[in-house]
């Protein structure tokens, strides 16, 4: 098996590159790519942990590989909602930069 | 007579549901009045009749069969409320709470005949009056922390309103001014009794049981609540330097609210300190022992020399209200037997005179238009009648002897002398200056010649629903005056047992 | 009889209920003034049955019918009554001119027709506390009354209110003798710690009075007599006297000559049990008594103010008798002699009579002529026979010419004074003072009468006598001021009779005869210097105010024209008593209001501008921008993780 170590480091890695997109990307739509990126590093995570999970215990829990699939489905659902918010930004503001809509401020 | 109906939560309940009604009339809110007067003197009635069967000596065979009286408490009773942390419905009346319990209803009573001509949201105004008649007479009964800090608060919501909808040209500073001074205090209130409640660790709220714990507490963690309880209710007293919300609040609320906040308000922060803060925690209160007197005579003093400069009858008023309200915490800082019982009898001479004084302003306010006394003079020879009300109601708040205050200032000035000798030189100056403040005030804008400033052609005298409470006050006034024994032999056994804790007083 | 005593004072106070509860329809016979007459009268007859059995011999002193007042701790407050011979002579002069002048009223307050009824009512009630005071058993109880004359000598002063210079009169009346009356309470308070009861009874036992240490009981005696000061218009708090000359005249003769200003002399001579326990005050007293007599003199010698020459005349006779209580005590205390306790009451006794007499013969000529200023007065005495007569009867007996009250009064007070400076030679100067003060009062009283009734009118007016109602009383109270000396020969004799009130502080009990006393009065040279220099005011008066053409003017300048300015000042007290109310007093009251307004509210405020402010400051982080708020969040994420997972364990919590 392919240690552990390599899996975490994996998905600490995508995390990371999806926060970096998250925290520096000004376009809405590259930053909701990364922020599905995020939660794909979470998913590896849990898919990683409920494989190791059932062989060292010589048991078949697929719980964590089924919780992905919900999980990859709420992302889809949230996409979905995520671009029609955006679109309904770029129809009022004309933009879809996030420094640029900032009108909930003070 | 009255042993099995539960008399206290009657009274508390009877305004309540007046105030209820008194919302629901809808269109016809001229009715409102007459709910509330009826709905208030059903409770003073009640109230009456509960002073008439109140046991006054405690050593009296029957004592002994009255439910609660172990702790001098009569009328006592107590159903579970919230039974997971410990809160219950308790109440129960004392020689304490009984002058304070009747004033409430008399005095509410009374200004609510006084706003007979209030035209102005009269649904709300008679409502939100009752609704603080009913938190006013839950603080003086409650004998359980969390009831007794949920009547506190219901306290401030009326008041607030009243100064906001009714008040004068700067109602909303005062309103604010007003609530967010008393609700800070309230807070440091709150962590007292949470203090308490986890230190006494009993899983109750009930004022009796923690006490039974709380003279135990160490006496660093005693000084502390104490310390907080102080500024809690030293705030609604009000003492120097916490007091100027006081003149603020006065000014602008409107006459009735002004007898209310002056008659009842100012007193919850004596009795909290009598019925909570010096009993329960007797190590703190005597650490505190020159705290209080050093505030209660700079109250005293500084009230009294600021009365001098005011130029507002009703500004002037609720000046020396902080001057006597001073005379109550001097008392209660000697922590002797004489001096709080001089205290709590100066809170009930308090709330009687200063109602008087108030009810006074409003006449001259709403006769004349105008309170400044510049503006006033010779009122005499038009309002004869208002004169000498309120010259009786001046001299009776100067300490004049046969009338309510003196006896409550001569013991307090007593007790101080036993205490702290000759630094009762400190205090009586404020007799004098007292006397003069309202001498001459009453010299500028009664006497002489009348004044050019205002019209005062179509000046009347007092009206019906105006002389009459001030009457009425005036005469209880003078009936105490010369009778102080019928209140003094009440609150002294409660005052007794209030001060078990300091060996004997 | 005694035990009904406490009646006495209820039918005044029923009157004044009557007279100010009673609707205006049902009141009237001339607005309740035949109730006040019945009310003074009832109270008079009352007061007559009590003094007849304390001349018979006996007295209720603490064993009388109690009331009580309040109960606290272990302290009981009674009230009761207190009847000896101290109180038979104050009963004696509240009667007689309390009733003489609410007669005279009927006639004086005619005119006043809206007014009439609270006059009455004001009237009865200082009567009826007047009552009250005299027949106190127990300081408190005294003390309670003390401030209710107070507050009806406020009421009446200011009777005309819408006169500005009444209504502060009155004001200032209250004030200053409220400056007393915190003094009367600080020594009462003082004689409650030590003895634990305020009864004269408790007090004035040998217990009561052993229970107080020594200093304490200095301090309280001159406290209690600080009352005195106040009340009785003693040197430096008796500039409210002649300012409540403002009242009525009846007033002026009831309240402020006869009654409530010796109610201090009285409480003096009450507290005498305490005082002989110390000198120290005793010699304050007299000291205070004779500096007060010769100021107040001094001051009548210039006035123009028909009432306030009477006024100041009262403070300096009050003067004396403070003085003769002073050195009374000191007499009890090293001679065992009754006298200047004596002396005392019995001037004051006398002065009560004669003065109210000067006073209303005043009210009767100010009605007559509708000023008070002597200045425009003058001739009346052809137009107003009965007054200026009975007025002359007055001025005589003041002045100390036998066999008028006065004289008699007088020598026995100077004499007294004289004999207690064989103890302390202080009070030698004292009796310098005193002379000084008899040769000043015949002069100025006389100045007053000349003025008033000699020579020609110096201004328009139409005089004529008074009614009946008016007359009668002032012929009744002549009479008296001529014969009341002579009860010091009635019986044992008037020294022996008010000796009796103090009998268990001294041995002596002197029971003179007659012609013991008139002998050892006329054997005596003394006597004669102040008949001599009486004699002589008399004369310098009729020299520069009867005979025409003297000239006046020449006082007028250099040092006496100094002189003149201060006395027509009035010793510059009471600018200073001004000056310190409004420049001291409210001047700091307005620095206290600005602290107030914008140190005290200013921190609250700026605690509110503070939040207001803060939170001003504080939403500008609030960028609006998603992805800083993100960076924060990382941020404080890795910054917690490090917490917990280094910072915490490194620390070892």
């Amino acid at each position: 098996m392919i240690p552990i170590e390599y899996w975490l480091v994996f998905s600490s890695l995508l995390f990371c590159i999806g926060a970096y997109g998250v925290l520096t990307r000004k376009n809405a739509i590259v930053v909701l790519m990364c922020i599905e990126i995020m939660l794909n590093s979470a998913n590896i995570n849990l898919v990683m942990f409920s494989s190791y999970h059932s062989v060292l215990h010589g048991t078949v829990d697929p719980s964590g590989q089924v919780f992905t699939l919900f999980s990859i489905a709420i992302a889809a659902a949230e996409v979905a909602v995520g671009l029609a918010i955006l679109l309904s930004v770029y129809r009022r503001y004309q933009t879809i930069e996030v420094d640029k809509i900032n009108i909930l401020r003070w | 007579m009255m042993e099995n109906i539960p008399v206290l939560s009657l009274t508390i309940l009877l305004p309540l549901i007046g105030a209820l009604i008194s919302f629901l009339l809808g269109k016809r809110g001229h009715m409102a009045k007459w709910v509330a007067l009826i709905f208030s003197a059903a409770a003073f009635i009640l109230s009456l009749a509960l002073a008439y069967e109140f046991v006054v000596d405690p050593s009296s065979a029957a004592a002994g069969e009255i439910e609660g009286y172990s702790n001098g408490y009569q009328y006592y009773e107590s159903h579970v409320w919230i039974e997971a942390i410990g809160i219950n419905y308790i109440v129960g009346i004392d020689g304490i709470s009984l002058p304070m319990f009747v004033l409430t209803t008399l005095l509410c009573m009374l200004s609510i005949i006084f706003s007979w001509d209030t035209d102005r949201r009269p649904k709300e105004y008679f409502g939100l009056m009752l609704i603080l008649e009913v938190g006013v007479l839950g603080v003086f009964v409650s004998l359980d922390y969390f009831m007794f800090y949920v009547f506190w608060e219901i306290v401030l919501i009326p008041m607030y309103l009243m100064i906001g909808i009714w008040g004068g040209p700067r109602k909303d500073y005062a309103a604010i001014k007003f609530f967010i001074y008393t609700h800070v205090a309230s807070l440091a209130m709150l962590i007292a009794i949470m203090a308490m409640y986890f230190e006494a660790s009993l899983g109750t709220f009930s004022m009796e049981a923690i006490a039974t714990q709380s003279v135990d507490f160490s006496r660093g963690m005693q000084v502390a609540i104490f310390a907080a309880m102080f500024f809690g209710f030293g705030v609604k007293l009000p003492m120097v330097p916490f007091h100027t919300w006081l003149p603020d609040a006065h000014v602008e609320a409107p006459t009735a609210g002004s007898v209310l906040l002056a008659g009842l308000l100012l007193k919850m922060g004596g009795y909290g300190l009598i019925r909570v803060a010096i009993p329960s925690l007797p190590s703190g209160a005597e650490d505190m022992v020159v705290v209080m007197a050093v505030i209660a005579v700079a109250s005293i003093l500084y009230g009294a020399v600021l009365c001098l400069a005011q130029n507002d009858l009703k500004k002037m008023v609720a000046y020396s209200s902080i001057s006597h309200m001073g005379f109550v915490l001097l008392g209660y800082a000697t922590l002797g037997e004489l001096g709080v019982v001089a205290g709590v009898f100066q809170m009930f001479a308090h709330g009687l005179v200063t109602a008087v004084l108030f009810m006074m302003c409003g006449v001259v306010q709403h006769k004349c238009g105008t309170r400044l006394i510049d503006n006033l003079g010779g009122l005499a020879k038009k309002m004869p009648i208002a004169a000498a009300l309120m010259t009786i109601g001046f001299l009776a708040s100067l300490g004049l002897p046969g009338l309510v205050s003196f006896a409550a200032e001569f013991m307090v000035f007593a007790a101080v002398f036993f205490k702290w000798g000759l630094w009762i030189f400190l205090p009586i100056i404020a007799v004098v200056v007292t006397a003069a403040y309202y001498l001459w005030a009453l010299q500028r804008s009664m006497f002489g010649p009348m004044t050019e400033k205002i019209d005062l052609s179509h000046v009347k005298d007092v009206d019906w629903y105006e002389g009459l409470p001030v009457a009425i006050l005036i005469v209880l006034i003078a009936i105490f005056g010369v009778f102080p024994y019928l209140i003094f032999s009440r609150i002294g056994p409660a005052v007794e047992i209030a001060l078990r804790a300091f060996g004997g007083g | 009889m005694l035990e009904y005593a406490w009646l006495i004072p209820v039918f005044p106070f029923v009157a004044f209920l009557l007279i100010s509860l009673l609707p205006k329809r049902t009141l009237s016979w001339e607005d309740g003034a035949g109730y006040a007459i019945g009310g003074a009268a009832g109270a008079l007859i009352l007061s007559a049955l009590v003094i007849g059995d304390v001349l018979a011999g006996n007295t209720m002193v603490g064993d009388g019918p109690k009331f009580t007042w309040l109960v606290v701790a272990d302290i009981e407050v009674t009230f009761g009554i207190w009847i000896d011979q101290l109180t038979a002579i104050m009963l004696v002069v509240v009667a007689i001119v309390g009733t003489l002048v609410v007669i005279y009223s009927g006639g004086y307050m005619h005119e006043e027709a809206e007014r009439r009824r609270r006059y009455y009512a004001e009237i009865m009630l200082f009567i009826s506390v007047m009552y009250g005071l005299v027949i106190s058993d127990n300081y408190l109880q005294m003390f309670i009354f003390w401030e209710l004359v107070g507050l009806c000598s406020y009421l009446l002063i200011g009777f005309w209110y819408e006169k500005p210079s009444a209504a502060s009169a009155a004001k200032r009346a209250f004030i200053v003798t409220r400056v007393g009356d915190i003094m009367f309470m600080a020594g009462i308070i003082i004689l409650f710690k030590y003895v634990g009861s305020l009864d004269f009874a408790n007090l004035f036992g040998d217990e009561g009075v052993a229970a107080v240490p020594n200093d304490m009981m200095i301090l309280a005696t001159a406290l209690i007599f600080g009352g005195a000061i106040g009340k009785s218009a003693q040197f430096p708090l008796h500039e409210w006297l002649p300012d409540a000359m403002e009242g009525p005249t009846t007033v002026s003769a009831l309240i402020h000559a006869a009654t409530m200003v010796k109610a201090g002399v009285y409480l003096t001579a009450r507290s005498y049990p305490l005082l002989v326990q110390a000198p120290d005050t005793l010699l304050f007293v007299a000291v205070i008594g004779g500096v007060t007599a010769l100021i107040a003199a001094t001051v009548a010698l210039v006035a123009t103010d028909i009432k306030r020459v009477l006024a100041y005349s009262t403070i300096s006779q009050l003067g004396y008798m403070t003085l003769a209580l002073g050195a009374g005590g000191y007499l009890v205390v090293y001679a065992d002699s009754a006298g200047g306790y004596s002396a005392a009451l019995f001037h004051l006794m006398n002065h009560a009579f004669f003065k109210a007499l000067l006073f209303l013969c005043a009210g009767s000529v100010i009605h007559a002529v509708g000023t008070n200023d002597m200045r425009m007065m003058g001739g009346l005495g052809k137009k107003m026979k009965i007054t200026s007569l009975t007025m002359l009867v007055g001025a005589i007996a003041i002045s100390g010419v036998p066999p008028f009250s006065g004289f008699w009064s007088k020598d026995e007070v100077l004499a007294a004074v004289y004999s207690a400076g064989e103890f302390n030679s202080l009070f030698l100067l004292l009796w310098i003072m005193g002379i000084a003060t008899a040769f000043m009062t015949a002069f100025y009283m006389f100045r007053m009468w000349f003025m008033t009734f000699a020579g020609e009118p110096r201004s328009d007016y139409h005089a004529h006598e008074s009614p009946k109602l008016m007359t009668v009383p002032l012929m009744i109270l002549a009479a008296l001021a001529m014969t009341s000396g002579f009860v010091l020969f009635i019986g044992d004799g008037f020294g022996a009779f008010s000796g009796d009130s103090i009998s268990e502080l001294f041995h002596g009990g002197h029971h003179e005869s007659a012609a013991d006393i008139l002998s050892h009065i006329f054997g005596d040279p003394l006597t004669y210097v102040s008949l001599v220099l009486a004699v002589m005011g008399i004369l310098l008066a009729y020299r520069m105010y009867y005979v025409p053409g003297f000239d006046r003017s020449v006082f007028a300048r250099g040092l006496s024209g100094r002189l003149q300015k201060a006395l027509e000042n009035r010793w510059y007290i009471s600018r200073f008593y001004d000056d310190f109310a409004v420049k001291v007093v409210y001047g700091f009251s307005l620095v206290a209001d600005a602290f107030d307004r914008y140190v005290i509210d200013g921190i609250v405020n700026g605690f509110a501008f503070l939040g207001a402010r803060s939170g001003n400051v504080i939403r500008r982080t609030q960028t609006g921008n998603v992805q800083r708020y993100t960076s924060l969040i990382v941020v404080g994420l890795c910054l917690l993780l490090i917490f917990m997972l280094y910072i915490v364990p490194w620390g070892g919590w």
